[in-house]
């Protein structure tokens, strides 16, 4: 182990050292911005001043021998500045416009896409998946590429009725936070896990687990030492496993991920709100979960033929109804549709209206 | 790296988007640790398993947040991914960089790990994927010399973030940059010694727009709003009109509380009746902007599904306003986090709590005043509880 | 630092696996605050450790 030597609880650095000298001269005084072209943006301050910024889609998952040549393009187009946005794009910021062309030739060589602003889908909030976390039911980067493949278009152009924001989790602990996106992609368990019975005394603590079932499914099991699983109560959320490793949850024949559908985070028009279950069940089908790509699409382009100027894909659904919803994409309704946990009564339908 | 390696993970070579796969075969290169973690990869998508195991003891002197401790399950197998521990790196608010900093980390981090990052994680975190255990102190060492510090993990409050704000973007209300780095350094201790049930978010957004979604990501939400009238530019809004853009169509009749009228081209607004929502203001940001007082609305509760469902963060301060040195909030801050730390059960979040003991239990320990704000209509069942001092002793 | 205290945590401490920071205040009947504040001194000098399984507790550093 090495010396201590390090100073400890300095915290990051200060962000006013990471301003480019246009960001620290106009903090504050911005008047208004456009979109040029698709991720091409101008922040116009109150004494004229322009900033350009050129939003560039990224993996997220990056070596650093990727950043290494973004910064050598900041450094030739930027002075050395740039940003990451909260959706994992990278964001050139320029002073001069005649250089943001020769910026977009050299990405473009990198192959790096410009986009994902306006009324387009931008990049995909995502989790670790299989790549680096011990709970995931599925991956994560590869279920990403995939889509954003598919949807490329729509991230470097600017033609969907309003913008559509995707995000991935590998798992229903949803470090992700998919839970408001148009679109949810979430890895889900359908079997109860296998108790490792002569482990689980040994590494984890029998009233830990009990408690960390919500359901109450969990019971000590005194004569072995250890716990056992009421099946009917357990909805596979996983919360066991995570607490105590001798609660196999993991199961490759059965894993995959659900879809869920017409979340928002911003307070525009409607209040924020979740996404709801569209598809309770996809199969893992690596490397390029066609299944999932395919359904992806199919809501996609539903919503696009169907929807009006500027309605996000929950405004959608709220207007048309989700009874329109299913017939529309010809997704098919069932039960696994009906919420079953604490909070069901008020999705249940208390009225006559609705569409027939 | 070998031709045919990975087969599975080739695939993901092909189409427009960029290939998580090809920049990792770079790296593999170089390290083999991140060939090793291709690899390991490649075995996940062949068995539809995971391959990493739950996290044993690994930290920094001091630190009980900020690395996360993982290993892989086939060690003979992939030997450099063995230990393959995770650092989360504090970023600088709004994830601006200089190059500079930007190089610095990479040097760091070729020296000691995989190569391989995260920019950025879910909370915010600068990712640093995949460290051996006997290099975890050096790492930290040779971050902290080039000034950088490590984010939360476990128990403990997590890295705040914040929104681009004033740096770039005309719609903040309140200094998101300057409140999270001062909120940042104020708790150092409790971002990097976890003491608590479980994780506590703060994630901080200049307008209602929420490009952070603090109100679905974190458990306080610092949201910029302002309370007087928007200001309206009317030589801007016929500008608008002028160049074809549907003021009627798509911003008067979108206005979710009709509080915008367009006659005589003119746009005119009824103050009392403007929920802030921003949406005429984002489609008409030359011509209309948030008004003078500005503030931050306080949200409290957010988060995803474990365990309880997921909650969107809901109204606890309608209005305060954010002034550095922000001890009002400071102090609410620590009155949540004591009654939360008080009452709440392991891994329970602080919006559990609140729906297990009630909003009213809440509310008088944290000396919150109830206001109509807090919810979108009054309950509708009669089991109200009364406190012991509002009513006469029974007998 | 209150050496009474940090000899009281420490004492605990040595009879347990590990604990969170609430468990050792109510077996020693101090106050959370305080022990919190003699927890993150322990761990600074390293004496104490964290670990993480679904939630953070604290150990004697090297303990096993």
């Amino acid at each position: 182990m090495a010396k201590v030597v390090a100073k400890t609880d300095i915290g990051p650095p200060h962000y006013s050292n990471m301003l480019p000298p246009i960001v620290k001269e106009n903090y504050g005084k911005w008047a208004y911005h456009e979109i040029l072209t698709p991720g091409v943006l101008v922040h116009v301050s109150e004494n004229g001043d322009k900033l350009y910024t050129v939003r560039v889609g990224s993996p997220r998952l990056m070596s650093i021998l990727m950043v290494r040549e973004i910064c050598d393009l900041a450094d030739k187009y930027c002075d050395g500045y740039l940003r990451f946005t909260s959706r994992h794009n990278i964001e050139f910021l320029l002073t001069d416009e005649s250089k943001i062309e020769p910026l977009i030739a050299d990405l473009e060589k990198m192959g790096l896409p410009v986009g994902g602003t306006g009324h387009s889908a931008s990049n995909i909030i995502h989790t670790q998946g299989w790549l680096h976390c011990h709970t995931a039911a599925t991956d994560a980067s590869g279920i990403v590429k995939a889509i954003m493949d598919d949807l490329y278009e729509y991230f470097v152009d600017m033609k969907l009725p309003a913008k559509l924001k995707v995000a991935v989790a590998c798992c229903l602990n949803m470090c992700g936070a998919v839970h408001c996106s148009d679109i949810a992609i979430l890895g889900i368990h359908r079997t109860v896990p296998k108790i490792d019975h002569e482990r689980l005394h040994q590494v984890c603590e029998i009233p830990t687990v009990v408690a960390s079932c919500p359901t109450g499914a969990i019971r000590p099991d005194p004569k072995r030492k250890s716990v056992k699983v009421n099946e009917e109560k357990c909805m596979y959320c996983g919360n066991c496993y995570t607490m105590c490793p001798a609660m196999q949850i993991m199961d490759p024949e059965n894993d995959g991920v659900a879809i869920m559908v017409g979340g928002k985070v911003s307070n525009a028009r409607t209040a924020p709100m979740f996404s709801r279950l569209a598809i309770p069940f996809l199969p893992n089908n690596p490397p390029r979960w066609p299944e999932v790509v395919e359904a992806v699409r199919n809501i996609v382009d539903t919503w696009i033929r169907d929807a009006r100027e500027g309605e996000r894909v929950g405004e959608w659904i709220e207007r048309i109804g989700w009874e329109r919803f299913f017939e529309k994409t010809g997704i098919p309704f069932t039960e696994k549709h009906i919420d079953d946990y604490i909070f069901s009564v008020p999705t249940f339908r208390s009225t006559t209206q609705f569409k027939s | 790296m070998a031709d045919k390696e990975t087969p599975l993970l080739d695939e993901l070579e092909k189409g427009p988007w960029p290939s998580f796969v090809k920049d990792m075969k770079r790296m593999g290169e170089k390290n083999p640790a991140a060939r090793d973690h291709l690899r390991l990869l490649e075995k996940s998508y062949e068995d539809k398993l995971v391959h990493w195991k739950h996290g044993g003891i690994v930290g920094v002197q001091g630190y009980g947040g900020g690395v996360i401790g993982r290993y892989s399950d086939m060690p003979e197998e992939f030997p450099h991914v063995r230990e393959f521990h995770t650092f989360r790196v504090n970023q600088p608010s709004g994830w601006f960089y200089t190059t500079e900093a930007l190089r610095k980390l990479c040097d760091v981090w070729e020296t000691y790990g995989s190569g391989m990052t995260n920019f950025h994680g879910s909370t915010g975190d600068v990712i640093l994927l995949g460290a051996p255990t006997e290099n975890l102190q050096a790492c930290f060492n040779a971050l902290s010399e080039n000034g950088f510090d490590l984010g939360g993990s476990g128990s403990d409050l997590r890295t705040p973030s914040a929104c681009v704000g004033p740096a770039r973007c005309e719609y903040a209300c309140i200094d998101t940059l300057d409140l999270c780095h001062d909120l940042t350094m104020e708790f150092q201790d409790e971002i990097h010694r976890p003491m608590w049930p479980y994780k506590f978010k703060i994630k901080i957004a200049g307008c209602p727009n929420d490009c952070v979604a603090a109100i679905a990501r974190s458990d306080f939400s610092i949201i910029g709003t302002w309370k007087d009238a928007l200001k309206i530019d009317q030589d801007a809004v016929k500008e608008y009109a002028e160049a074809g853009f549907d003021i009627q169509g798509l911003v008067v009749d979108k206005c979710p509380t009709k509080a915008l009228k367009y006659e005589g081209g003119r746009l005119e607004l009824v103050p009392e009746d403007c929920t802030k929502c921003m949406h005429c203001i984002n489609k008409m940001p030359k011509a209309l902007r948030p008004g003078d007082e500005k503030g931050a609305a306080l949200l409290i509760g957010g988060k995803a599904t474990i365990l309880q469902s997921a909650f969107l963060s809901w109204v606890i301060v309608p209005w305060m306003e954010m002034k550095p040195p922000y001890d009002e909030l400071k102090d609410l801050l620590r009155r949540i986090w004591e009654w939360w730390d008080e009452n709440g059960k392991v891994r329970e979040r602080v919006g559990e709590l609140i729906y297990r003991l009630g909003m009213r239990n809440f509310l008088k320990a944290v000396g919150l005043k109830p206001v109509p704000q807090m919810v979108f209509r009054p309950r509708a069942n009669p089991y109200i509880f009364w406190w012991p001092e509002e009513v006469g002793k029974n007998g | 630092m209150n050496e009474e205290l940090r000899q009281k945590v420490l004492e605990y401490l040595g009879k347990v696996d590990k604990a969170k920071n609430k468990d050792i205040a109510v077996a020693i009947g101090a106050k959370k605050s305080e022990v919190d504040k003699v927890v993150n001194q322990l761990a600074r000098e390293g004496v104490v450790e964290f670990l993480y399984i679904g939630t953070s507790y604290v150990k004697l550093a090297g303990k096993e």
